[in-house]
């Protein structure tokens, strides 16, 4: 009997533990829900949603164009919106559920909001998709963007837009053209907030002096030339001639569209994927002879010892610990703020900070504006125009609302008390990190998920938004190199191709992209010769892989 | 007699019928519960994701039954059978060395008097292996980088075995990184294997090497008469046991691996990530279904394999 009895017990106390997994896991789920579901609801004060839903609509008609004329459409506002969202908002620990919260007082509306890790975001929208239980709203990359699009997940907001006041507001900053630019066939399926932003070319002026260089290259011939200085010479003037490379990157070939940035003045009019014709017809640009070209361009390139040695296993953190110690002067980056956090990371290590953003050489002509990732709604969503129209279009409103989603929440993100930042802290240098703000002063505040280092903006990159924000405090703050190499970049810059998904892609890109790269490493490093690359093209049905791709494409 | 025999090693009261059997255990049967339904829900019922493998299935349309289509792709992409027969390769002669290396480390170790030095001697090749494949990777990375920054290469340059504008693409280069990947995979792994090894051999009687010392066994002949019989039945269970995972190499080789060396380093696992990830499109997850799933039938394959031959060679006792 007392065996029993003690059986009993523990299967009771098996039974409580394993409720309690499941108790775990259920938490893990909702917050996969997410790690993630914030119920911001519960974030705010219930008793104070009337109050505020009344407010907002006091507040929305003062900033929102569109909430100025309720009584012109029959469109409802939505009560609740599940928004799914990567880490490019503000994360849990970064004043999320206030941030969500000052959302709701502006728009009057709840929302429930997604966020998985920032690094398994993909991971995780393709489960929900596959799941069938999809968000109302949800942040997606070109590339899934038009599979999803394909597959019909999204919602057509074309002809919300084209009758919106959104358009007219971006018509007003020139910037409709980025929003033509995610057009699949015509339809729009996802709403960019910015433009895509892309790498411009920043020279090390002190290395420039050093070696004699007295202008900036405008021709790959110059370009590799200065490349060779950068080798052979001693352009960092530690005594020491050849211990110092031209330039480097995260591998030879980039992992999303449009795949060049990071070594543009290689590859110049190549494509390695898919890319639209201006005969208007799809092609596989790594069949071209232009692609061939680029191939022999790296590899002699790497062979004369001017592009690092280790490019092949860098990751884009190494590339820049490298820049910052010195060891190579050429470094193609995304331009706007990454200019200043070049230029400061350099001042941090005691170096020459004085960077030259090359305009694009003549080989290039252009740099390429990666398409931007987009907020679309997905085709379950019950009141769509509702959510275009309330949240969508509130987004770039030029007022409270892209205010909000620019610099965050007042006394969370940003500031404009006195006070004095990172008071006695210093740099690895020993060097103060002080920095005191006047009473009136705009200024980003302290991190908080990573303290000692201060916000640069919410979710819109102010320097690249597609609609202005009326009365910007920030625009004082940004950093003179960062706004002249933005500028530089937005008038040297054309848009990425959008390449739809089709069935085909599906099937074979994988293997397709996989082979591509091997070959692209193996040659560019003298494993192989070009003409061998492509006969391996050939052989490992590459080739037809890449036609099947192109036949569906231009069906 | 031999029914005689088989009915007199029956248990007592396992004659008995089966509801008072029950009846009688019930108290065992209703505590084994809690794990029944665990294993059924976690790893019962995600089985039933197999059928994948004879759809085309992207997550957002229903999955369409296409038969073995999806396995006659798989055998046709010249991709599958080199990550395939990678994943052997690697799997089994990472296996034999890992194991080989261990037996000769806890050899020697064992042969240390010093208790404190061996105990130091211990921790310290066992720390590796508490780093992560992630920290391994870049570590390995900066120590064996073709620049004057990386200490290998800096060291050769510096005996004159190697010319500083040539120096060794350890992990870049096809030629190097088979050999590579097994030497980190031994700093990494090697004293943590010699876990099991130790244990046996600190169970071994010590009169044996009394009595051999007395019939005039050197250190030597110890070793080869007493201490290397009696490992080799651990040896060969380690082995056995390890043969039936050799499908399952993913993170070691994922971390080491770049484009210049896929195709000595891609693995089934690692085949299949780039095929879910690496599409630039909504994969195919039929088709990732059906790579996962063969890969399961070699393990299980591999397994039963072992088992037959852990009997025979373990007189009757099975590892399943």
């Amino acid at each position: 009997m007392k065996k029993k009895i003690v059986s009993l017990f523990m299967v009771a106390a098996m039974t409580a533990s394993l409720v309690g997994c499941g108790g775990g896991n259920a938490d893990s789920s909702s917050t996969t829900d997410s790690a993630a579901t914030t119920d911001n609801t519960a974030s705010t004060d219930t008793s104070s949603t009337d109050d505020t839903a009344a407010a907002d609509d006091t507040a929305a008609a003062d900033t929102t164009e569109t909430e100025a004329e309720p009584a012109a459409d029959d469109i409802e506002k939505p009560e609740e919106i599940t928004v799914m969202i990567d880490g490019t908002v503000f994360t849990k620990e970064n004043a999320q559920a206030e941030f969500f919260a000052k959302l709701e007082e502006l728009t009057g509306i709840k929302y429930n909001v997604i966020q998985p890790d920032h690094d398994a975001y993909y991971d995780n929208v393709g489960q929900t998709i596959a799941s069938g239980d999809w968000p109302d709203v949800i942040i997606l990359s070109s590339t899934y963007y038009s599979a999803y699009a394909a597959e019909g997940v999204l919602w057509d907001m074309t002809d919300a837009w084209e009758n919106s006041e959104l358009k007219k507001r971006q018509e007003a900053h020139n910037s409709t053209g980025v929003v033509e630019g995610v057009k699949l066939d015509g339809r729009l399926y996802g709403m960019p907030t910015t433009r895509g932003n892309g790498c411009v070319t920043y020279v090390k002026k002190a290395w420039m002096d050093n070696c004699g260089i007295t202008s900036a290259p405008t021709n790959y011939e110059e370009y590799l030339a200065m490349l060779e200085a950068f080798t052979t010479g001693d352009p960092d003037g530690d005594g020491t001639n050849g211990n110092t490379f031209g330039v480097t990157a995260a591998g030879f070939i980039g992992t999303e569209a449009p795949y060049i940035n990071y070594l543009p003045e290689f590859y110049q009019d190549a494509h390695p994927s898919f890319y639209l014709k201006d005969d208007g017809t799809y092609a596989d640009g790594f069949t071209e002879d232009s692609m061939k070209a680029a191939l022999e361009r790296l590899a002699d390139a790497y062979a004369k010892g001017v592009i690092d040695p280790t490019t092949l296993t860098n990751g884009t953190g190494d590339c820049r610990n490298k820049f910052y110690s010195d060891n190579f002067g050429v470094f193609t980056y995304w331009a706007g703020t990454w200019a200043s956090n070049l230029k400061n990371n350099l001042e941090n290590n005691e170096l020459d900070s004085e960077l030259v953003a090359l305009p694009p050489i003549a080989e290039v002509g252009t740099y390429l504006d990666r398409v931007p990732p987009v907020w679309s709604i997905t085709s379950t969503c019950e009141n769509p125009e509702g959510v275009f129209k309330y949240f969508i279009e509130a987004m770039q409103d030029g007022g409270d609302v892209q205010f909000l989603f620019t610099y965050g929440v007042e006394g969370k993100h940003w500031s404009t008390a006195a006070e004095t930042l990172y008071a006695g802290e210093t740099n690895d240098k020993g060097e103060s990190k002080e920095k005191v703000y006047a009473e009136g002063e705009f200024h980003m505040l302290d991190n908080l998920e990573i303290p000692g280092t201060q916000y640069t903006k919410a979710h819109i990159d102010p320097n690249l938004a597609l609609v202005e924000l009326v009365d910007d405090p920030g625009k004082e703050t940004v950093a003179p190199e960062a706004k002249a190499s933005a500028e530089l970049f937005a008038t040297n810059s054309v848009t990425a191709d959008l390449i739809p998904s089709t069935d085909a892609m599906t099937e074979y890109n994988g293997d397709l992209t996989t082979l591509k790269n091997e070959i692209v490493a193996k040659v560019a490093m003298g494993e192989m010769t070009v003409e061998e690359g492509y006969a391996k093209f050939e052989a490992d049905g590459g080739a037809a892989w890449s036609q099947q791709i192109v036949d569906s494409l231009n069906q | 007699m031999k029914k005689k025999q088989s009915v007199s090693r029956q248990k007592p009261g396992s004659n008995k019928p089966l509801g008072v059997r029950i009846k009688k255990y019930a108290g065992f049967y209703v505590m084994f519960l809690p794990i029944l339904v665990f294993a059924i829900i976690f790893y019962y019922l995600p089985m039933l994701g197999v059928r994948f493998a004879f759809t085309n299935y992207n997550g957002i349309k229903e999955p369409k039954f296409v038969a073995f289509e999806n396995f006659s792709k798989m055998f046709g992409m010249p991709g599958f059978w080199s990550a395939f027969l990678n994943t052997l390769q690697i799997s089994v002669i990472r296996l034999i060395l890992t194991t080989l290396v261990a037996v000769v480390v806890s050899l020697f170790l064992n042969e240390i008097i010093n208790i404190h030095f061996k105990k130091v001697v211990q921790t310290i090749i066992y720390l590796p292996h508490f780093l992560s494949w992630v920290v391994t990777a870049s570590l390995f990375s900066l120590i064996l980088a073709p620049t004057g920054q990386g200490l290998v290469n800096t060291l050769l340059v510096n005996l004159g075995l190697v010319d500083s504008s040539n120096m060794i693409y350890f992990l870049g280069s096809s030629k190097t990184w088979r050999g590579t990947f097994y030497a980190i995979q031994l700093w990494k792994e090697t004293g943590w294997q010699t876990v099991i090894f130790m244990a046996t051999l600190a169970g071994m009687n010590v009169e044996l090497y009394e009595a051999a010392a007395i019939d005039g066994a050197g250190r030597w002949g110890k070793m080869r008469y007493i201490t290397f019989p009696a490992l080799a039945n651990t040896i060969l269970t380690v082995i056995i046991l390890n043969l039936a995972k050799v499908m399952n190499l993913f993170e070691a080789a994922f971390v080491l691996q770049n484009d210049a060396v896929l195709d000595v380093s891609n693995v089934l696992e690692t085949y299949i990530y780039y095929q879910s990830f690496n599409s630039g499109s909504i994969p195919n997850y039929g088709y990732t279904t059906a790579v996962g799933l063969f890969k399961s039938l070699v393990g299980m394959a591999l397994v039963l394999i072992c088992n037959q031959w852990s009997k025979k060679v373990r007189e009757g006792r099975g590892i399943v």
